[in-house]
């Protein structure tokens, strides 16, 4: 694993279970515990290269797809209470996500395209560093390509949590927002009625 | 060609129409006279001297008598493995058979935790094919592969269940009696018998209970018992003797006194006539299965009836689980409270189950697997022509 600048080896969100070019999916460590819809996670290669990709869905099922979940709580067992009363649930149960690469550090280098290889199966999914966030975001123009992705979460959600996300990140940067929000115009220019929710959603 | 269901469509209609007239209004008339009439001591001196072609159960107590379940509370543990198997399968190009236990610990309590798990095992060798024997030669398959199952499943239950920081119940799928046992020959007996009761005795050792629950029991001791309940032979000064009577039935044109109970299970007498409520078991009875002789004394299996919420279903216990009345309603507790948690079915043996199951798709790959090595090897692998024209089929 590869350490942060700050030192730190970098928090393990899961493991990628499913690969391919333009997504893949990971399984969360921890059940019901995920990366948050637009946030950034990184999965370091075999070659050193780290790929950058933004959580894009989340959900949480059964391990066998053909057992369904049935409700297990009462009145009087509710909520955190249902996995003490159940505590197979854990082991039956997983929480799984998607996440849509955007950039590939290669060398010193980012490039804001996707990366040559899919990460690779079983390899661990991390929370990005802030300074690679930081870095990432210094040039919104990758936003296109969540635009692009054939994903479950319409694209100007996606793309309205990836930038709430980040500005969060940033200490509430409103600079910097008001230069995402000129990519964004430019991106949807054909497309008013798109705009409009996602300039209001993102707004401070 | 697939099954033509429209075929059968008027014979189903038929048997719903049977099911109906049998469970009709008076259908359990004789049922409830003869559940309600039966005398406690009467009951003791008819089975002492009873000669009877079928089971019987021998009350532990009060033949009428249930109990509510105690609430499961504190820290405890419920332990359950269940099995299956990939039988020896001539077609295949090598003999062998595999068998997976599937494994799990529940803990309840203030430490919640899971652990759930299997275990494949491949058997292959010549002592594992065959019950070693000097002079016969038994395949394990079929049935014997069924025993041998049994004892690898309470051997896993046992091993996880050593130990543990709580009061632990280690759960089977289905009966404590070897009831396959009966048609084997002494060493094949032997050869299941001697790690199963070794395990029963590990367990007793280390004080923990075991039991097999059985859903939708289909036995009939209790209802059999009933039947000697019935019998008019004491009536007549002699000791009730099935033979006798049914050798009468052709010379004499006699009419047996317990025809007058229907064929029907435990099951139906608990659940219609005792009418066992939500979490109730019944007495606690010991059966007389000619295979417990083997078991030993300590080990000889008694069994109840509970009502799980959703069924009335069958548990059995060893006999030291029986005699032990905190024990016993301890383990009556917990697996009230399993079926609550599972809907109707241990919520342990369901995951069991889960665990233990080979799909077929599996079966297909370790098939590929053995094929593979085998290839490797240098040895051509073979299917049977027979084999062959079901995976490849053409018109």
């Amino acid at each position: 694993m590869v350490a942060s600048s700050n030192g730190r080896a970098p928090a393990r969100l899961g493991e990628v279970i499913e690969t391919s070019t333009v997504r893949f999916w990971a399984e969360s460590d921890r059940l019901n515990e995920l990366p948050p819809l637009g946030s950034l996670v990184r999965v370091t290669l075999p070659s050193g290269d780290v790929v950058l990709a933004v959580v894009a869905f989340g959900q949480t099922t059964g391990i066998d797809e053909t057992r369904r979940a049935i409700r297990r709580g009462s009145d009087a067992v509710r909520d955190d209470e249902v996995y003490r009363q159940h505590p197979e649930l854990v082991q039956i149960l997983r929480t799984t996500f998607e996440a849509l690469p955007v950039a590939y550090r290669h060398g010193g280098t980012m490039r804001r395209m996707l990366p040559p290889l899919p990460p690779p199966l079983h390899y661990s999914v991390e929370a990005a560093e802030l300074e690679e966030l930081t870095e990432l975001s210094d040039d919104p123009r990758y936003l296109i390509l969540l635009t692009y992705a054939q994903a479950d979460v319409p694209a100007e959600q996606l793309v309205a949590a990836h930038v709430r996300e980040t500005f969060m990140a940033r200490g509430r940067d409103a600079i910097w927002l008001d230069g995402v929000a000129r990519v964004i115009a430019r991106i949807f220019k054909d497309d008013y009625d798109r705009l409009v929710p996602i300039l209001e959603s993102i707004e401070p | 060609m697939t099954l033509d269901l429209s075929r059968i469509s008027s014979e189903v209609e038929r048997l719903a129409i049977d099911a109906e007239l049998k469970s009709g209004p008076g259908a359990d008339e004789a049922l409830v006279r003869a559940y309600l009439d039966v005398l406690d001591d009467d009951l003791r001196s008819r089975m002492a001297t009873a000669r009877t072609s079928w089971l019987l159960a021998r009350p532990d107590g009060v033949f009428r008598a249930a109990a509510a379940a105690r609430e499961a509370a504190g820290d405890f543990a419920v332990v359950a493995s269940d099995g299956s198997f990939i039988l020896p399968d001539r077609h295949s190009p090598a003999r062998f058979y595999l068998i997976n236990v599937g494994k799990v610990l529940l803990r309840y309590g203030t430490e919640p935790m899971a652990e759930l798990s299997a275990e494949p095992t491949l058997y292959y060798r010549e002592e594992e094919l065959y019950v070693p024997n000097s002079v016969r030669r038994v395949p394990v398959n079929g049935a014997v592969l069924g025993l041998k199952r049994s004892t690898e499943e309470l051997r896993a239950v046992a091993e996880r269940a050593a130990g543990l920081p709580c009061p632990t119940l280690a759960l089977q799928d289905g009966s404590l009696i070897l009831w396959a046992l009966e048609s084997q020959p002494d060493f094949v007996l032997d050869w299941v018998l001697d790690p199963f009761l070794e395990t029963m005795q590990r367990l007793r050792q280390a004080s923990i209970p075991v039991a097999g629950f059985i859903s939708a029991p289909g036995s009939r001791d209790v209802l059999n018992t009933l039947r000697v309940s019935v019998c008019d032979y004491p009536g007549l000064g002699r000791a009730v003797n099935c033979d006798d009577c049914r050798g009468r039935i052709a010379t004499e044109g006699r009419v047996p006194a317990c025809d007058v109970l229907p064929d029907v299970t435990d099951r139906h007498l608990f659940d219609r006539v005792a009418r066992l409520r939500p979490g109730e078991r019944s007495q606690t009875f010991a059966s007389t299965s000619k295979i417990l002789e083997r078991y030993g004394r300590d080990f000889g299996i008694h069994f109840f009836y509970v009502h799980t919420g959703t069924e009335v279903a069958r548990v059995e216990v060893p006999r030291w689980v029986a005699e032990d009345a905190d024990l016993l309603d301890w383990t009556h507790a917990v697996i009230y409270d399993q079926c609550g948690r599972g809907r109707g079915y241990p919520s342990a043996l369901q995951e069991a189950h889960e665990m233990a199951v080979v799909k077929l798709e599996e079966r297909r790959a370790v098939e590929l697997l053995i094929e593979q090595a085998l290839a490797n090897h240098g040895l051509t692998a073979t299917r049977s022509a027979k084999d062959g024209s079901k995976r490849g089929r053409f018109i």
